[in-house]
């Protein structure tokens, strides 16, 4: 565990107001579940959220699990919360809930 | 060694108390069905969270986890 790595992912998800962790790009994913994830995100029509590919960065691969005590990706942010992985998301949007979610933390 | 839907299941039963559980997988991702009385009042992340506690290091070998959890009276409206 680095305490800089995160303080740097700390600084990236109480920034934007959605912060998609996950394997792979929106565009290409890499894991089923990372693709699901952007997918669910698409479908709640946020237009603009930060994708950040943790194949490509090693460091937020290496501690992003220490950050919030969850051990796998993708790991979805919404207003410097974790919400939680791909199985959450899509929970939370079947009940309209992770749109609500969205749609208040990108108004702060 | 292959870990197999089994063994996903008696990994969790060590550590969780479960009304009903049921994995599917292929040996590299699995499906479970998790109902807890210990899920009641909890969220849904702290709902997995706990599921994670209690894989511990075991997550390393499982490599893909979908989970669906509930408590029982989800689980008795879902029937």
């Amino acid at each position: 565990m680095n305490q800089n790595a995160l303080d740097n992912i700390k600084q990236t998800v109480t920034s934007n107001p959605v912060v998609l962790y996950m394997k792979g790009t929106p565009q290409f994913p890499q894991c089923g579940f990372s693709g699901r994830a952007a997918q669910v995100l698409t479908a709640c029509g946020v237009e603009k959220y930060v994708a950040v590919n943790v194949f490509s960065n090693q460091e937020v691969y290496d501690n992003l699990p220490f950050y919030a005590d969850f051990p796998t990706f993708p790991q979805l942010y919404v207003g410097g919360e974790l919400i939680g992985g791909s199985d959450i998301m899509l929970a939370l949007y079947e009940q309209g809930e992770l749109q609500k979610l969205i749609a208040k933390a990108s108004t702060h | 060694m292959k870990v197999t839907p089994d063994n996903v299941s008696e990994f969790i039963l060590r550590g969780l108390e479960c009304e009903h559980i049921h994995v599917e997988g292929d040996g590299r991702h699995f499906d479970a069905v998790i109902v807890s009385q210990v899920f009641e009042g909890k969220s849904l992340l702290q709902q997995h969270k706990l599921v994670y506690q209690v894989l511990g290091d075991k997550m390393e070998k499982i490599h893909a986890l979908s989970m669906k959890t509930l408590t029982p009276a989800q689980w008795a409206a879902s029937a």
